[in-house]
């Protein structure tokens, strides 16, 4: 068998494992030290002789894969933003950032909800976790908009929906995974999320405002409120700006200038800021072993992935995979664009049954090379690619888009987990009925996504400055 | 999905197997949870210390790359023994009663074969730089301090032993659940549906949101 077969072949049972329900990190891992030991052993002519060696050879090479690839300074980011969000709870964020958010825009038509929105972005930026977002403001924002007359679906759809604004926005453990597996310089990846994620936001508000103002007995107005009281609400809410801006100027400095220095160190003081705020919230060392543990679960799984996915990667390296999916998909005489939405359409049906983080990995080191080739190329300038853009620039976009379609998972059935959590909290509230309060949502997504699709410089604008 | 699951647990011997060696695999995942403290502290320490006192943390990156080892492999033999790796469980969350157990049981046999391979590799790796004849007993260092290596390179084939050991037990939980045609097998992860994890997620945050709203 040829290398590419060997590839084929490995890469066929590797997805017979995922779906039989193996941990993904080890299928993939598995996967590739299996085709690691095929490969070396077809080199040697299949003489049983030499299987010792072939499996020795394959054994060292995956082995050194996890120490070697673990140990970069880049993925010391991922710890550190999931840090921020286990201590963020701790913080007493989540009711000052709504509370801040009700007093300074509820007064606009559908304004509590639009505040639900900017509240749940806000704090989904720290926390990073879409589904934990949903669950804590399920507590906090459906009772105070039932209160004055919503549609009971409809506040719970504002929720689920507003949790899935947390991966864009910095910081993003989703991104730097993204830009670690595509080699792609991190800051600008976190940098580049930022306009998207507070645009998702925006399209969010303006549907609300929008059907406020053409629904009867839509949830009103809320104000009254002085400046005082206004102003009397930021502090506690600040730490959340504190940490979005902290990681923004440590990669990019607006008012020109150096950046004050590097995303890890960024990511590192955000911790360290809402760390000091949930002291002063009264964590003490229980809560802190707490946050620690589950810090230690979440980057342990994250971090076996990656070098499951790398020793994956390492044998699709010697079986030429990637590059002959390349070489399929630009052979193909339909539009880039068209098979561009046609990927992302794929990864749309693929999230309903996967984590967006397993999904990504796994099929990425495929993919990413094929949607560059379909650019020009890596190296391709912007006056000869396909989408308009240099290689660099692609790959931002690329990352940008897929990751948005992996949240817009999170509200689609027939899993979407947000809608879920947010049904498991209210117990009034079938899933079925947050699924249909969450639809307006959805389009609004959908609409966001073609909005991203045509319009790169949305994504491109703020990377392209640093 | 997340995988978020729970064990149960009885008097039987591998149950009390099961809670010994869980204390070992916590105390693993807490030192990995220190270790991201630490990495907040350097980073602390080495921004002040560059903009405050001009004076960079000598060796700052070197000691990243020194700690990720700890963090990325300490823990990966508490988050197998809580499910808390992610997979695809839209089959698996559909078999019952011995189907189901047949099935964790061969996935489970994969991964152990693979980690076994890895312990092994991962020694070699590790072999390569460990030399008791050279100062520090080491044959390679750190680019820019001169860290020795080793150490950070043996931590895999270690937390990879102690892996294998839990696959072991989990192993033994589903052949006895599938030998005794167990309801509630004992000693391996639950397969929650969806709704399930959603309410257990819910329930933790909203703890965990309570203490911080004090």
């Amino acid at each position: 068998m040829e290398p590419i077969d060997i590839g084929l072949v490995v890469t066929g049972g590797l997805l017979v494992f995922v779906v039989l329900g193996m941990r993904v990190a080890f299928a993939a891992g598995l996967a590739g030290l299996v085709g690691l030991i095929w490969i070396f052993w077809s080199k040697k002519g299949y003489d049983p002789d030499e299987f010792g060696w072939a499996l020795t050879v394959a054994a060292k090479t995956a082995g050194q894969v996890p120490h070697s690839k673990v140990s970069s300074q880049a993925l010391s980011l991922i710890p550190t933003f999931i840090l921020i969000g286990y201590l963020a709870y701790y913080a007493g964020l989540t009711r000052a950032l709504f509370e801040a958010s009700k007093r300074w825009i509820a007064w606009v038509p559908g304004g509590l909800a639009v505040s639900t929105v900017f509240a749940t972005a806000g704090f989904a930026a720290v926390s990073g976790a879409s589904v934990a977002t949903a669950a804590v403001f399920a507590r906090i924002a459906i009772p105070e908009m039932l209160k004055i007359g919503y549609d009971k679906k409809f506040a719970a759809g504002v929720v689920a929906a507003g949790g899935t604004l947390a991966s864009l926005i910095p910081p993003s453990a989703i991104l730097v995974i993204y830009a670690i597996i595509v080699e792609q310089d991190v800051g600008k990846l976190l940098l580049a999320g930022f306009i998207p994620g507070v645009f998702s936001a925006l399209v969010y508000a303006i549907l609300i405002i929008g059907m406020a103002l053409t629904i009867k007995g839509f949830g009103p107005p809320v104000g009254g409120f002085s400046w005082r009281e206004r102003f009397e609400c930021l502090p506690a809410a600040l730490p959340i700006v504190l940490v979005v801006v902290t990681i923004v100027f440590f990669v990019y400095n607006p008012f020109g200038g150096d950046a004050w220095g590097t995303p890890t160190e960024g990511g590192a003081i955000g911790a360290f800021i809402v760390f000091l705020m949930a002291v002063y919230r009264g964590m003490r060392w229980a809560e802190l072993k707490d946050a620690l543990l589950e810090t230690a679960k979440l980057s342990v799984m994250i971090f076996t992935i990656i070098w499951g996915v790398l020793i994956y990667v390492r044998f699709l390296g010697f079986a030429e995979l990637p590059s002959a999916f390349a070489d399929w998909i630009t052979s193909l005489t339909m539009s880039p664009m068209v098979i561009l939405i046609c990927i992302l359409l794929a990864y749309a049906v693929l999230g309903m049954f996967m984590d967006a983080i397993g999904m990504l990995l796994l099929t990425l080191p495929v993919v990413y090379p094929a949607v560059m080739a379909l650019n020009g190329g890596v190296y391709v300038s912007a006056e000869d690619s396909a989408f308009g853009m240099s290689g660099p620039m692609c790959a931002i976009w690329f990352g940008i888009l897929v990751v948005k379609m992996a949240e817009f998972c999170l509200i689609t059935p027939p899993i979407g987990l947000n809608c879920f959590v947010v049904a498991g909290v209210r117990p009034d509230l079938s899933v079925q009925d947050v699924f249909k309060g969450v639809t307006p949502f959805f389009i609004a997504d959908g609409i966001t996504i073609a909005l991203l699709v045509s319009f790169p410089m949305i994504v491109l604008w703020l990377p392209g400055l640093a | 999905m997340a995988g978020a699951a729970s064990v149960l647990s009885d008097d039987s011997r591998l149950s009390r197997l099961d809670r010994g060696f869980y204390r070992l695999e916590r105390f693993f995942a807490l030192l990995s949870g220190i270790a991201v403290f630490v990495l907040m502290l350097l980073a602390v320490f080495s921004v002040t210390g560059r903009n405050i006192f001009n004076q960079p943390l000598p060796g700052y990156v070197d000691w990243i790359e020194q700690i990720m080892p700890l963090i990325a492999f300490m823990g990966v033999s508490y988050t197998q023994r809580d499910g808390g790796h992610i997979r695809m469980d839209i089959l698996v969350g559909a078999l019952k009663g011995r189907a189901l157990y047949l099935a964790e049981f061969i996935t489970t046999f994969a991964i152990l074969i693979l980690m076994l391979l890895l312990v092994w590799g991962s020694w070699a790796h590790f072999e390569r730089s460990f030399d008791f004849s050279s100062p520090l007993w080491s044959r390679d260092s750190s680019m820019d301090i001169a860290l020795p290596l080793w150490p950070a390179k043996l931590l895999a084939p270690v937390a990879f032993a102690v892996l294998c050991v839990r696959l072991v037990l989990q192993l033994w939980g589903y052949m006895r659940a599938f030998v005794q045609g167990m309801d509630e097998p004992v000693g391996v992860p639950l397969v929650l549906d969806a709704a399930t994890v959603a309410a257990r997620e819910a329930e933790h945050v909203s703890r965990r949101e309570d203490k911080g709203a004090n």
